[in-house]
């Protein structure tokens, strides 16, 4: 299988130079789509060329990268184009080891619950089978390389794709079951953006699976292994903010990046939620709707766990959508991320019931957001609402697509345990209904 | 223009009478010596037809009894000549059947459309108008200018209303033309208003010379007069109607004095009483003509006789300093020191990351190697 991998990296990276050095690369890199105050690299030239000028980068309003960023720029800054098709290459090649390890996991699980008689018996196009899932590491490495979003994203150079690279590590890391490693993936990411803490539940659920910890509350195991983790996972991230203030011999970076990224002062259009709200609200309300705002990236994971407990990985899936949805300052290299798992689960094909119009309505949105932000900035017959009008349907396109994934993993689920054949207590045929 | 003497009555052997001096002195110290008017249509939209053409016909007659365009700040807030619905493009008529069209082929506009605004319009009386604006465009008049000032358009109690967007009140008016007295911008000021409630506007003038007309009282509406089925709207408002007639019969030599004038369109032809105010005015209306507001009349009087004209000489001595007192030479204060500039190159210090900072990076990393792969590979780096 590495062969055809290396010939998708391959044409993935000669796709990127080929875009490095036509004229498209100036205009990708200006869409606000694409960078935002977060992730722009004009930003964090800017940082570095403040440092040399002997001004803190956090100083304006200008910088909210993380202290280990300028360190890793400031040597690598002439080689920045090479530094992103690296990291896009490290993502796909961490995501397939990843799902490799983790068709593994299914399959044997699989086979375990078929030992077991636990599925019904009329089930059987339902089972997975290792011809059908062969494939599945290549596609999502592929996925992510060839999806447009990132190569957009990588073109602009935008620091959203080394996030994504900590993000896949840290699955990787999971996947193989190294705790530590885990843990010290997960606090980079934490470190680097605020919200792949939720991602904690997940990976806690998985490693607690794969030592065959029973997941219950009162569980003795369970808790000293939850706290094991719990403190490797603080640890690592409190060691690597205190390195991170002896870079600048300041704590300035905090209010930059982790005061930034939940107060959002920004309020330049992107292709996220919180933008249109903050810009037309009242003073008095802001902090009230910032903490909702907040709040519901979080919120989702105790419900989500609860539910998804024997399926941490679907869990992880729609943690990490979920946070590029509903994070402060989304771009679509957050999305790309989440997009790569798809093929994992394109065996639920059969149990979507809005793809066609999901796929419409993502595609459409897609193609909309250069337009009308071209018609609200430079020719002036748009307004403002044009462009969250399709921030709104391109978010609740994105809402839709993970709630159905949801639902037709559940359903396969239990059509697994009880039967595909569903019949009501007469004897004619039942409906499956999400409550 | 305008010409200050004074005549001196010296015993002279010319043979000047003593009647002729009064009378050249009479000449020259008659009230005004020049007149502007401001004529003001304040409505937009082609269903205000007929404000355009109260205001042009104002103009028409002032120009033929002899103010010069240059003299004339004329302000149209729309275009119904050139108006997509006007079916007869390039008139503007105020009789119906065509009889007369009031836009002419020499009309003169200096404020167009969006340019009639409540600003402007205070800009042209005060004279505060910036630098660059045109002199067509600007009211030259002096402490000699006799004034007509017409106004016509949408009103109520107390305001007149400009482009259907703002409004101009009573005391902001008696306010400028208080300005324009302090700043001897007129001689004497005759104030028409053909609106609703019109002489709401002038209850509130406190300055001296003005006199003022208005085609209604407070609390009755000024009516239009006649609609025009091939055009589709009225044509004119009554009282302008009945006040372009009655110019029509004066020329300029006409002795009509303002008497006349406020006789025009009584209560039974304009259904609004009209009404004036004269209290500010020094000179009786009877004695006030037509001419003196509406017309730019000269008063020329030929004679073969000579008259000396003796201006008052005041000799200025120059002012010359006794002794010079030497000062040193001045120079220009250096504003940017360039030389300090071009000689200081610029210090290019490059930031590095602190050595504690790289040292426990690399420590931690190889720590996370070292845990995650096991101890046992340190051998083959050794």
């Amino acid at each position: 299988m590495a062969a055809p991998l290396v010939l998708g990296v391959l044409v993935a990276v000669t796709v990127r130079a080929v875009l490095y050095r036509s004229s498209l690369a100036a205009f990708i890199s200006d869409r606000v789509e694409v960078s935002s105050p977060l992730s722009a690299w004009k930003r964090v030239v800017e940082g570095l060329s403040l440092l040399d000028l002997g001004v803190s980068p956090y100083s304006g309003d200008i910088f909210h990268e993380t202290p280990l960023i300028i360190y890793l720029f400031h040597f690598l800054i002439e080689y920045a184009e090479l530094v992103f098709m690296i990291t896009d290459v490290l993502t796909a090649v961490a995501l397939y080891l990843a799902i490799q390890d983790f068709n593994k996991v299914v399959f044997k699980k699989q086979k375990l619950l078929i030992e077991l008689d636990k599925y019904a018996p009329d089930v059987a196009e339902l089972i997975r089978t290792p011809i059908e899932m062969h494939y599945i590491p290549l596609k999502v490495a592929l996925f992510y390389l060839l999806n447009p979003y990132t190569v957009m994203s990588c073109v602009a150079k935008s620091t959203c794709a080394i996030n994504n690279t900590i993000i896949a590590f840290f699955i990787l890391a999971t996947m193989k079951g190294s705790a530590f490693l885990s843990a010290v993936f997960l606090a980079l990411a934490t470190y680097q953006s605020l919200y792949p803490l939720t991602l904690f539940a997940p990976a806690l659920i998985y490693l607690l699976q794969r030592q065959f910890i029973p997941v219950k509350l009162k569980s003795k195991g369970f808790w000293i292994y939850t706290t094991q983790y719990a403190a490797l996972y603080l640890c690592s991230l409190v060691v690597i903010i205190c390195l991170s203030f002896f870079l600048l011999s300041s704590w300035d970076f905090i209010p930059s990046v982790y005061g930034f990224i939940l107060s959002v002062p920004d309020l330049t259009p992107n292709i996220g939620l919180f933008w249109y709200f903050f810009a037309e609200m009242f003073e008095h309300f802001s902090l009230f709707f910032m903490c909702v705002f907040q709040i519901n990236v979080f919120f989702y994971t105790i419900p989500l766990a609860v539910k998804l407990k024997e399926h941490p990985i679907f869990f992880m899936f729609v943690q990490i959508a979920i946070i590029s949805i509903f994070k402060s300052y989304p771009t679509v290299g957050d999305i790309a991320l989440y997009m790569a798992f798809l093929p994992v689960w394109g065996h639920l094909y059969r149990f979507l019931r809005n793809i066609f119009i999901l796929s419409c309505m993502l595609i459409v949105c897609s193609l909309l957001f250069p337009v009308l932000w071209h018609l609200w900035i430079y020719a002036g017959s748009a307004n403002s609402n044009f462009y969250y009008a399709i921030t709104l349907t391109f978010n609740v396109g994105q809402i839709l697509l993970i709630s159905d994934y949801f639902y037709a993993f559940l359903r396969r689920e239990y059509y697994l345990t009880h039967g595909l054949y569903l019949t009501r207590k007469d004897g004619t045929e039942a409906m499956l209904v999400l409550k | 223009m305008q010409v200050e003497l004074q005549c001196r009555s010296r015993p002279s052997t010319e043979a000047i009478s003593h009647d002729r001096q009064d009378q050249v002195e009479q000449f020259f110290k008659s009230g005004h010596t020049n007149n502007w008017a401001v004529l003001v249509c304040t409505s937009r939209f082609w269903f205000n037809y007929r404000h355009v053409a109260n205001t042009l016909s104002v103009y028409r007659s002032v120009k033929r009894l002899g103010i010069p365009d240059s003299h004339i700040v004329l302000m149209l807030a729309d275009d119904m000549a050139c108006n997509s619905r006007n079916p007869k493009p390039a008139t503007v008529f105020s009789h119906k059947n065509m009889e007369l069209n009031v836009y002419g082929d020499d009309v003169e506009v200096d404020y167009r459309s969006y340019e009639v605004t409540v600003e402007n319009f205070l800009r042209v009386l005060t004279g505060r108008i910036p630098p660059s604006t045109p002199r067509s465009k600007r009211l030259l008049s002096d402490d000699k200018s006799n004034i007509l000032m017409y106004m016509t358009g949408h009103g109520g109690n107390g305001f007149l209303k400009f482009q259907d967007s703002e409004e101009i009140t009573n005391v902001e008016l008696a306010d400028a033309f208080e300005q324009m007295w302090q700043k001897r911008r007129y001689n004497e000021l005759l104030f028409i208003i053909d609106t609703c409630q019109g002489a709401s506007m002038y209850e509130r003038f406190y300055s001296p010379n003005i006199m003022a007309l208005a085609s209604s009282q407070v609390g009755e509406d000024s009516l239009s007069h006649q609609p025009d089925l091939g055009i589709g709207v009225h044509l004119m408002d009554r009282y302008t109607f009945y006040v372009l007639e009655f110019l029509e019969e004066i020329h300029p030599a006409s002795q009509t004095n303002m008497n006349d004038l406020f006789q025009v369109c009584p209560k039974s032809l304009c259904v609004s009483t009209p009404g004036h105010r004269t209290d500010l005015f020094q000179r009786d209306p009877q004695n006030v003509l037509i001419t003196d507001f509406f017309g730019s009349v000269r008063k020329v009087e030929i004679t073969t006789e000579t008259i000396s004209l003796d201006p008052n000489l005041v000799i200025l001595e120059s002012r010359t300093p006794k002794d010079e007192i030497t000062t040193e030479a001045l120079k220009y204060a250096e504003q940017l020191p360039v030389a300090q500039i071009i000689h200081q190159k610029p210090k290019q210090k490059d930031w590095h990351p602190p050595g504690g900072f790289i040292l426990g990076l690399w420590a931690l990393i190889i720590m996370v190697f070292f845990k995650t792969y096991g101890i046992k590979h340190m051998k083959h780096i050794f």
